[in-house]
């Protein structure tokens, strides 16, 4: 008899106190202490939703493995533990491909449910076959996304595999749309119901939004919010703001100098040493964005380890002690994936 | 020479036999992949498709040919390797689309595609061929997004697939024939001929009052009853149902009224549904089980039913020479 396709791959799959303490890697759960300095914010396979169809996109799976475990090994060789691949169930994801580089690079790769903003969705969710054609609420998306950590995530219409170790959404820019705030509420319902932390990329206001999954429910302590390093971000003080109200403040574009939408590294570095001077060591994360393969949008070549070998030198030139640069790149992560 | 893209290569357009200009293998909304509700393993995909594409086969024996042309568009769960399997198999001929069922059908990446990128995407499907699968595409798919009216997106398809088809010389159809102004402005814009082009589902339950028949037929293209099947007689008909009565009076009004080269019927079915439940017991095989009876009893003669199945899809699919 052949399995259902539906079923749990993984038994570890499967929500429950074993979990406790760690976090679900594409090849099963580690204690989260083991998982070393973390990228908490990056992409492995990166696909614009379509893109796949592309008559001039290549999709050779060997070249794609390939790049990416050249990446990973260089990330491992600068002292790196694990990548997060933060782009959500619809990006590019491709669960075994994710399990296959981690065994071969001895990298930790956790994976993400998730989806957002609104422009990366498919139809189903958006323009359902029903009359009239009403968005999905958050109660379904948060019983999609709980699925992907409790019964593990899909290979779509194929099976399900490991757990998701993260719930990533991002926002409109321009502001949250309605089916923008099903996606973060639903995120945030699925994370309280299953252990696991929520990434939020906000929209339009950092503060506001996550007060919308707060309001779910969730401990600020499960919420990461990325995108903090936009300039509007910096310049609303939304940095401490966010670290006041308990969540972890993402500095996750860490090595791009070139963009106005983006505050600058000796920017960054000023940030990270202020908040850790307001006592919010505990609070930060760094990471870069980097896209490891880009389909469908332009490449962002960006070494995984950029927060750990070029940035942290700068903190410590500006006096963030050695403990605080550790708590930062390794501790902080730790307790953001541990799932509880 | 006349010639049709099937999924397995080139046919004359005699070896067609009879056509169903508007089916679905199986149709899911983009992302309901992720949602494993509708998922079925391949044992259930090939158990539910193989039987009614080869009763299909057998029904069609007397007219020299089956031929299945799928309208799922790019996004839509179209599967052209497994497509080719199914013909190979089961002696059906398939023809494949490229192009996009509507607007809010097309994912990210083509929703922020030029017209010239759209276009030259429908041409690489047409003559080159689909993804890896070698397998060409003999008809575009366009069609209008929700909400009966066209939008912007919908209108950047409908004109890359007009200079495709003028290109290549494959023929259009369209999921929807309501608000059909602004595509006409577009295919006239384009110099497209409206007779390769089938403004589809001008007979569904929800577009009544909404179609523009005489600019449609007036122009000289060509209008589908291919929704025949979603009766509001069934026990949980779709919204988009209709009176059967009602459907066929409708279809043969316009005969009637002589517009039969202008014509053509279909039961939109899905062989194996990919994301929404389907309507039991609805196949391609209503053409033979219901429609055709129907029109009989209705007094409707062979030639005129060999004309609405055969001659009439014979000329739209043929490959023009420009």
């Amino acid at each position: 008899m052949l399995k259902d396709p539906t079923a749990p791959h993984h038994p570890q799959a499967r929500g429950g106190p074993l979990q406790r303490g760690h976090a679900h890697t594409v090849l099963g759960p580690v204690p989260a202490d083991s998982l070393g300095v973390v990228a908490v914010h990056e992409a492995l396979l990166s696909v614009v939703p379509g893109a796949e169809h592309g008559y001039d996109i290549s999709m050779d799976r060997a070249d794609i493995f390939e790049v990416l475990a050249a990446k990973l090994r260089a990330f491992k060789a600068a002292g790196g533990g694990t990548v997060v691949d933060s782009t959500g169930m619809f990006h590019g994801r491709d669960v075994p491909l994710l399990e296959n580089l981690s065994r071969a690079t001895g990298v930790h790769v956790v994976a993400s449910t998730g989806m957002g903003p609104e422009e990366n969705l498919g139809g189903y969710f958006l323009t359902p076959q029903t009359n009239p054609p009403t968005p999905w609420p958050a109660e379904k998306f948060a019983d999609l996304f709980g699925r992907e950590v409790t019964e593990g995530m899909v290979v779509p219409r194929v099976e399900r595999r490991g757990a998701a170790g993260l719930v990533a959404t991002t926002g409109t820019r321009g502001g949250l749309t309605p089916t923008d705030e099903s996606l973060f509420r639903g995120a945030a319902r699925a994370a309280v119901a299953t252990g696991v932390p929520v990434s939020i990329r906000y929209g339009a206001d950092a503060v506001a939004e996550l007060e919308l999954v707060l309001a779910e429910g969730l401990p600020a302590d499960r919420v990461v919010v990325g995108d903090l390093d936009r300039a509007g971000a910096v310049a609303a003080g939304w940095p401490a703001a966010v670290a006041e109200r308990g969540a972890y403040v993402a500095i996750d574009h860490v090595g791009r100098n070139d963009d106005d939408a983006f505050v600058r590294d000796a920017d960054r570095a000023a940030l990270v040493a202020e908040l850790v001077a307001a006592g919010h060591a505990h609070r930060v994360l760094l990471s870069g964005n980097a896209v490891g393969v880009a389909k469908g949008h332009a490449p962002y070549e960006l070494p995984y380890a950029h927060a750990l070998t070029a940035f942290a030198p700068l903190l410590a030139a500006r006096g963030v002690g050695d403990a605080d640069i550790q708590q930062i790149l390794v501790a902080n992560p730790r307790d953001l994936l541990a799932v509880r | 020479m006349s010639r049709v893209h099937t999924v397995l290569g080139p046919i004359a357009a005699e070896e067609l036999g009879l056509v169903a200009v508007h089916e679905h293998i199986g149709y899911g909304m983009p992302g309901s992949e992720l949602d494993t509700q509708w998922w079925k393993t391949p044992e259930q995909r090939y158990g539910e498709t193989v039987p009614k594409l080869r009763q299909f086969a057998e029904y069609s024996r007397g007219y020299g040919g089956a031929t299945f042309v799928d309208a799922t568009g790019i996004c839509n769960g179209r599967d052209v390797d497994y497509y080719q399997s199914l013909s190979a198999k089961t002696g059906v001929h398939i023809v494949a689309a490229t192009g996009f069922v509507g607007g809010d059908t097309a994912l990210r990446f083509f929703a922020e595609a030029s017209v010239d990128y759209l276009m030259r995407q429908f041409v690489h499907e047409i003559t080159v061929g689909i993804g890896n699968t070698g397998g060409k595409a003999g008809i575009i798919k366009v069609g209008v997004s929700r909400g009966f009216r066209m939008k912007e997106l919908d209108l950047r398809i409908y004109r890359a697939a007009a200079r495709a088809a003028l290109l290549t010389g494959v023929p259009i159809f369209t999921h929807l024939a309501v608000d059909v102004e602004p595509a006409l402005a577009v295919f006239a814009e384009e110099g497209l001929p409206l007779d390769r082009v089938l403004f589809g589902h001008a007979d569904d339950g929800v577009s009544q009052g909404k179609v523009n028949e005489e600019a449609i037929l007036g122009g000289g293209g060509r209008i589908g009853f291919d929704t025949f099947g979603y009766d509001l007689e069934l026990p949980d008909p779709p919204f988009w149902g209709r009176h059967r009565r009602e459907r066929l009076e409708h279809f043969l009004r316009l005969i009637g009224e002589g517009h039969l080269d202008q014509v053509l019927a279909s039961a939109d079915a899905n062989c194996s549904p990919l994301g929404w439940p389907g309507v039991e017991g609805h196949t391609v095989n209503y053409i033979y089980e219901q429609l055709i009876p129907d029109l009989r009893q209705e007094g409707i003669d062979e030639a005129t039913i060999h004309r609405v199945f055969v001659t009439n899809p014979a000329e739209f699919l043929t490959l023009t020479t420009n």
